[in-house]
């Protein structure tokens, strides 16, 4: 699950960056770019912290 | 003639950072260019036995043409005398600059130590001090023998330095057809070439930023962090993450060369650091705080949180004065220099520094006053830094009215952060390291590409792009597409980075220190000595749920 997470998270970096090179728009960059950061943010709280989550020490 | 003598002895009393252009304009003025054969005649205002008899209480001798250094005493004062002279003088006001603000940052680490120990608990004052005291140390050196390289060896030329020519070597990969400068490769160890004044000035001003990130670290991890661990994490984030992001976005890196290579704007601009050093700090944290978990108690089984408050406000008060002290030397003193290339918005930045800590602490209690009824100290503390952090990025590009509004959105921001994390994402941080450094950071970087005003001119150019920053609200929506791609890397590259490295960290030398030393208070069990030998230390009572977390921190 980890793993998974950092991929989504590297995934969204990758999303952002394609922007660069498919268009020259700056606000069509600038979707790219939020899409990305959004898509980086759910696999950090989203994926990885619900991992995290599942084993607290809390719910134990 | 005699005028003319006059205004040298001006020019070389105002310590003559333009002398050589004085010089011309004044000849050019009297209708005759100026020779080495005027400067025969230029005496000192009074002889050294005068001096010497009546002292200068006044400081109206001290200082003058007897001063200027003479290459060759047989040809006595020469216009390439006066311009070394003027030259040298320019670089030294910069390395005397950017020194003076560098221990200004130094000091920041006590600010750090005492914010981090007055919020946890006087159980752990020995441990959270002994972790902000080594990052210092275990940084430093990492940073000595691979980080300043990775991070600054493809820098060269720093005017304001004197060009830092040493170090100017980059690796630059081709991908798409377009170069991309990934790390430097001069300057470790400072050895061979890198022995120079400039680096060295370069190397030190660097090397306290990188430990201001490594501290961002340990507080979100307080209370539960095993020392070992803490010091392999530390050296990893100062030795390599740090180094690569600092590397992209101000070692003429990849991010940096975005206006050049893509057009936008004047690629990816962090004036001193909201996403190198705050951002790294606070997304390390935050990556440090998933694998470590949250502390015994500070949730109840049904995922509500506790307070676990701070033994010492005191502490926390004064460190983050001490803090806010220390940022006059961060943000000013990342135009590492204060003559020549537009420096001369050092007094700018530091009043931008300075609104923006203001409104956001304004703004941080005003929401805690009107959402919980009391003006929370702790968070009003937190609101502080997180202007402060936040203007960290634009503190060189905006004017004072967008300062203002940056460290307002800041001071809320951190608030409801803070929330955010205490109640949704639960996770445990105790001094809300992840909000202040890691989100304000982002919004530091994000705000650069809205307000930058266009306005600051270091030397004609950042980043290879002529012309000052300007950001989406002045015209500039590129801009805003370099910031959101260096956001981008933050969240995707570096999280990721340090999740990797402290993962590895966890499997080798494992994170967390046993539910026993962490119940009993982390001074005994992981130093040795308690921070207060004679007080008597109260427990505080979560109820019954502490022994079955305990059992299970055992399990991990």
């Amino acid at each position: 699950m980890r793993l998974i997470a950092l991929l989504v998270i590297v995934g969204g970096w990758a999303i952002a960056m394609s922007g660069l090179f498919l268009t020259t728009a700056s606000t069509t960059r600038i979707l790219f770019a939020l899409v990305g950061i959004c898509v980086s943010l759910f696999g950090i709280l989203g994926v990885l912290n619900q991992y995290y989550l599942s084993r607290a020490i809390w719910k134990k | 003639m005699k005028s003319l003598k006059m205004k040298i002895y001006l020019l070389l009393a105002i310590l003559g950072v333009s002398a050589l252009m004085g010089f011309a304009t004044l000849a050019k003025a009297e209708g005759t260019a100026l020779t080495d054969q005027d400067l025969t005649s230029v005496s000192a205002p009074t002889t050294t036995d005068e001096i010497a008899a009546k002292g200068d209480p006044g400081a109206d001798f001290t200082g003058n043409v007897r001063d200027v250094t003479v290459s060759d005493s047989k040809k006595g004062l020469t216009l390439a005398d006066l311009a070394n002279q003027a030259g040298q003088n320019k670089i030294a006001i910069n390395f005397v600059w950017t020194l003076i603000c560098g221990f200004m940052v130094m000091f920041m680490q006590p600010g750090f130590a005492l914010v981090e120990t007055g919020l946890i608990r006087a159980k752990n004052a020995n441990h959270t001090m002994m972790m902000n005291f080594m990052v210092y140390s275990l940084g430093l050196f990492a940073y000595y023998v691979c980080g300043f390289a990775i991070q600054m060896g493809g820098v060269a030329p720093v005017a304001n330095l004197g060009g830092l020519y040493p170090l100017n070597g980059e690796h630059v990969v081709n991908f798409l057809g377009k170069p991309w400068g990934l790390f430097g490769t001069k300057g470790f160890f400072l050895h061979g070439t890198s022995y120079d004044v400039g680096v060295m000035v370069m190397f030190l001003f660097q090397m306290v930023f990188m430990d201001t990130t490594t501290t961002i670290v340990t507080g979100s991890c307080a209370e539960r962090w095993k020392y070992s661990a803490f010091c392999v994490s530390t050296i990893g984030l100062g030795a390599i993450i740090y180094p690569l992001f600092g590397n992209w976005a101000w070692g003429c890196g990849w991010l940096s060369q975005l206006g050049v290579n893509f057009g936008l704007g004047h690629g990816y601009c962090d004036f001193a650091g909201s996403g190198v050093v705050h951002s790294v700090g606070g997304l390390t944290a935050l990556a440090c705080a998933f694998i470590v978990g949250p502390r015994i108690g500070k949730f109840n089984r049904d995922g509500s949180p506790n307070a676990i408050p701070g033994h010492d406000l005191v502490l926390v008060l004064l460190g983050c004065f001490i803090l806010a002290f220390g940022w006059f030397g961060f943000n000013p003193g990342s135009t590492l220099g204060a003559s020549g290339n537009g420096a001369l918005r050092i007094g700018s930045v530091a009043v931008n520094t300075m609104l923006a800590g203001c409104t956001a602490s304004f703004a941080a209690l005003l929401y805690m006053w009107i959402r919980y009824g009391k003006p929370d100290a702790s968070m009003t503390v937190n609101g502080l830094l997180a202007g402060l952090v936040a203007i960290t990025a634009p503190s060189g590009f905006v004017n004072p009215l967008a300062s203002c509004v940056i460290g307002w959105i800041a001071g809320f921001l951190v608030c409801i952060s803070v929330e955010f994390f205490d109640r949704v994402s639960k996770v445990d941080d105790p001094v809300g390291a992840i909000s202040v450094h890691g989100v304000n950071g982002l919004w530091g970087v994000i705000a650069v590409g809205l307000f930058a005003d266009g306005r600051s001119n270091y030397g004609g150019s950042w980043n290879g792009v002529a012309g000052g920053v300007k950001g989406l609200f002045y015209g500039d929506a590129g801009q805003l597409v370099a910031q959101l791609i260096g956001v981008a890397t933050l969240v995707g590259i570096i999280f990721t980075m340090s999740f990797l490295w402290n993962w590895l960290v966890d499997v080798v030398v494992g994170q967390r220190t046993s539910a026993k030393a962490e119940l009993a208070g982390l001074d005994i069990p992981e130093m040795g000595a308690l921070c207060y030998p004679d007080f008597q230390l109260k427990a505080q009572d979560y109820g019954s749920h502490i022994a079955s977390q305990a059992e299970a921190v055992k399990s991990k």
